[in-house]
């Protein structure tokens, strides 16, 4: 076991001859930049916002019950939804039959009306005023006194 | 078998060594009869070691899973109570027929033996082939399909990091996940090299694409100054509507105008809104159904 003068000899002597060699090192690196420059570090920081590892969910796990209990309501809501869909397709063919038959009957009865119900509309717009429904609509849903503003030469 | 340094009985041309996909160029399977493995094998359903990679991506139990119909989706309801029988009606034109595009043309066999399987003449007149045009019935109303937000950031070249900045943009703004633009090809006078990251670009569909859609007719646009609507030249006749964003229009977005401080550099995009109509008109008809406007009177901007 070494004395303890001679320990802190040996300490000092390592101490003065090397650590001095690393402070300026070190201090050299931290002087010019901290790792990387601010407008590096803006990147890296860019990039750890789309990292796929933060936007991974946690992955759930399900007992046995609560499997089938999630399996029953997928399956019930797929069905559901087949269901609305069918319902929506036969109201437009319904729609479109009905339609071809009064243009049927129109083109009998009145060919004039039948021609000016027949002018072809392609590249029509809706309107600007048409809005997508909200679940929070203004107070005044509609303005029912509203007249479109003409444009001015 | 591996006499003279040389293994002549091993025919390695056809697949990978450890895979089963073929090679790109190469028959995957004999060309003569008898014909083997014409459905790919996929090794990881046949392997007993990882069970819990083998569901499929919609079973909740596979690490894939991303559960879907989270949120009621206003646009798509707007869509299938309103826009889809007004668009079925606008367009109904009576006893239509299908308009026949240009196709290419057959060789008259009988006179030459030589126009035996002759490859098929082109279309006459200027263009080429068009496809056929349908009229519009109950089962074939036009949707938008998928909108494509292209940014490529043209500075990139000398800046890389620019593209990252383009692709955290797309990201924020859409809430999904944007693909890497890179530059195919050398080109001097552009300063450009191949392989270089020159921006970003996104195909949104679904949720994400009207939640994308109603931010841009509600918010983005009627902000823009002297905005006069989409051009009535945009199109590209089979459907599909563009229209552009410069960068200024861009910090518009909530999510950009929301912490300006973090963006001092937003870039413009192209927005391109591809349709399932078949003609540019039917398409303008369909957009303009979710609020989009469009310039109808370019004639007055000039004056």
């Amino acid at each position: 076991m070494l004395s303890t003068p001679r320990l802190i000899t040996r300490c000092k002597n390592v101490d003065t001859s090397i650590l001095t060699i690393i402070r300026t090192k070190r201090t050299k690196a931290n002087k010019n930049s901290t790792g990387v420059s601010p407008q590096m570090q803006r990147v890296v920081t860019q990039l750890s916002v789309m990292s796929a590892r933060k936007k991974q969910p946690k992955m759930l796990k399900l007992s046995n019950e609560d499997l089938i209990k999630h399996q029953t309501i997928e399956t019930a809501w797929k069905i559901y939804q087949d269901k609305l869909q069918g319902q929506r397709t036969l109201r437009l063919k319904k729609q479109y039959f009905a339609v071809k038959e009064a243009m049927d009957t129109l083109k009998e009865v009145s060919p004039a009306l039948f021609y000016e119900a027949n002018v072809d509309e392609s590249g029509k717009t809706f309107p600007m005023e048409l809005r997508v429904p909200t679940d929070a609509p203004p107070r005044e849903i509609w303005h029912y006194d509203y007249t479109l503003k003409t444009t001015e030469t | 078998m591996f006499r003279n340094g040389s293994a002549t009985t091993f025919n390695t041309s056809k697949r990978g060594f450890f895979t089963s996909t073929i090679l790109r160029g190469k028959p995957g399977c004999a060309l003569v009869p008898p014909v083997h493995h014409l459905v790919k094998i996929d090794k990881s359903k046949l392997s007993p070691r990882f069970p819990g990679l083998k569901y499929d991506k919609d079973d909740i139990r596979s690490p894939a899973y991303h559960p879907k119909n989270t949120h009621q989706d206003r646009v798509q309801e707007h869509y299938l109570n309103t826009l889809q029988s007004d668009m079925m009606l606008m367009n109904y034109s009576h006893e239509a027929k299908t308009e026949k595009g240009l196709k290419k043309r057959t060789w008259d066999v009988s006179k030459s033996p030589y126009h035996v399987n002759r490859p098929l003449r082109r279309p006459q007149g200027p263009e080429g082939q068009r496809p056929d045009v349908h009229p519009i019935i109950w089962n074939n109303i036009p949707s938008i399909d998928n909108v494509i937000l292209n940014c490529y950031v043209a500075e990139s070249r000398d800046n890389e990091l620019l593209a990252v900045s383009a692709l955290l943009q797309l990201q924020q703004i859409t809430g999904c996940k944007p693909s890497i633009i890179y530059s195919k090809s050398n080109v001097p006078n552009w300063k450009i090299r191949s392989g270089r990251q020159m921006g970003a670009k996104i195909k949104l569909t679904g949720l994400p694409m009207h939640q994308f859609l109603s931010t841009l007719s509600e918010i983005v646009l009627p902000r823009i100054r002297k905005y006069r609507g989409i051009k009535l030249s945009s199109g590209d006749s089979l459907g599909n509507i563009s229209l552009g964003l410069t960068a200024a229009d861009v910090k518009f977005f909530p999510e950009i105008d929301a912490n300006q401080d973090l963006w001092p550099k937003t870039f413009g995009f192209h927005i391109t809104i591809n349709t399932t109509a078949e003609t540019d008109d039917r398409a303008r008809t369909l957009i303009s159904g979710f609020q989009l406007p469009f310039d109808l009177e370019p004639s007055k901007k000039e004056a």
